[in-house]
């Protein structure tokens, strides 16, 4: 008799790299953050879905529904909510899932689910780049409880090593999915594995002062300039950006129709009033 | 010739060095100072700010364009930072064979660097307040 199979997500790393929580990333046409999508994929396949996050975190936007795990205090990494998670419930069965791992599929989780066999402790694909399991995507039966917290003791916190050291069961990845667990740890992997583009904005005078900010990236599908003004007028809301507005692109002025590439420099010129 | 963004206090005297020639009888320059009111209000203070890698761009290439017209040497600094009234904006310089052509190729320029270089001003009043200008779109001077 299989235990109950509940969902966590895991929403509390620091996101150093990204510069910005990465759950609350919008990432794809359909305008759901990554912590809604993996909330989206996890609810077919579990019975409720608890949200893990650090100490005083709040939710991301759209997963304010979830109920909360707080993490461990005493650990770092991600074994900290694990280990939350089975406090809660101790004996649950957990699907664990990192929030940045947009291109996880149904198909993918469902192969998981069904891998579930009496006698595992931990189920997880093998990574299709070095063959090692990916922990966080992976299911935690009950007895994996005794274990991560066997190695917590030693402060062993990795749960690839673990994983490694206590022969999970390992799945490979559907062919058609191979790269589902490609996660998104900064900005550059989000517009190599999306086909987004990273445009830098430089800002001066008025919009500088309304935007409050002197540059910043932002990851953007318009395929040219004037497309991206619009999309930023109607997104950013910035009165500066209506009316007669022109525009450089990587220091040299441009018409609306020229096109975007990632990593282009854009300036949006308000009439000047030098002399 | 040359166009030169620095910050206040700008100094020309290089430029204008630069500019004068055996063979140029006329030279004629502008300068461009900070008027202490602005549409009835009473200006305390001037910002300016410029889009540097762009501007000196720009205003090279109205250098170059208007010495080509005109057939005469010019050249133009202007200044970003906090000015006061009274302090010096813009200096723009044209020397020329003759008169005509220098104070021409003064005005034009003058003109053209208002109307084509990316830099704004930020104007502050006697109450504190302050507020980007926006100069006009119309190609015509004034």
């Amino acid at each position: 008799m299989k235990s109950p199979l509940f969902g966590l997500l895991l929403a509390g790393g620091r996101s150093t790299r990204m510069g910005r929580d990465k759950a609350s990333l919008v990432i794809g046409a359909d305008g759901l953050n990554q912590g809604q999508r993996a909330v989206q994929g996890l609810l077919p396949v579990c019975q409720k879905v608890f949200l893990s996050l650090r100490d005083a975190q709040t939710a991301p936007e759209g997963c304010e529904h979830l109920e909360i795990v707080r993490d461990n205090p005493s650990i770092s990494g991600p074994l900290a909510g694990i280990l939350a998670a089975f406090e809660r419930e101790p004996d649950a069965a957990w699907l664990v899932m990192a929030c940045d791992l947009p291109f996880v599929t149904p198909e993918v989780l469902a192969q998981l689910v069904h891998a579930r066999s009496d006698g595992t402790d931990f189920i997880a694909y093998a990574s299709a780049t070095d063959g090692l399991p990916e922990p966080l995507c992976a299911i935690y039966e009950p007895s994996a409880r005794a274990v991560l917290k066997r190695h917590a003791e030693r402060n062993h916190l990795c749960p690839r090593h673990i994983m490694v050291e206590e022969r999970a069961t390992l799945l490979e990845l559907p062919p058609s999915c191979r790269r589902a667990l490609e996660n998104m740890n900064t900005p550059e992997d989000i517009a190599v594995a999306t086909g987004e583009k990273q445009i830098h904005i430089g800002w001066f005078g008025a919009l500088a002062e309304e935007r409050g900010c002197r540059e910043e990236t932002v990851v953007s599908s318009a395929p040219s300039a004037g497309a991206f003004l619009e999309e930023l007028a109607s997104h950013l809301k910035l009165s500066g950006l209506r009316g007669h507005v022109r525009i450089a692109v990587n220091d040299e002025f441009a018409q609306p129709d020229h096109p975007l590439r990632t990593g282009d420099k854009v300036v949006f010129l308000r009439p000047f009033s030098g002399g | 010739m040359s166009f030169l963004i620095n910050s206040h206090p700008i100094e020309y005297e290089s430029l204008r060095e630069s500019l004068t020639s055996p063979d140029c009888g006329g030279f004629v320059f502008f300068e461009g100072r900070v008027r202490n009111h602005h549409e009835g209000r009473k200006v305390v203070g001037l910002h300016y700010e410029a889009y540097l890698e762009l501007a000196e761009k720009e205003g090279r290439r109205l250098v170059e364009e208007i010495s080509r017209k005109f057939g005469v040497r010019a050249a133009a600094i202007h200044a970003v930072g906090d000015l006061m009234p009274g302090d010096l904006a813009v200096w723009v310089g044209a020397a020329a064979a003759h008169r005509e052509e220098a104070f021409a190729a003064c005005r034009e320029l003058i003109d053209a660097i208002k109307l084509r270089v990316p830099i704004w001003k930020r104007e502050t009043y006697t109450d504190g307040h302050g507020e980007w200008i926006e100069g006009c779109r119309c190609a015509s001077p004034h």
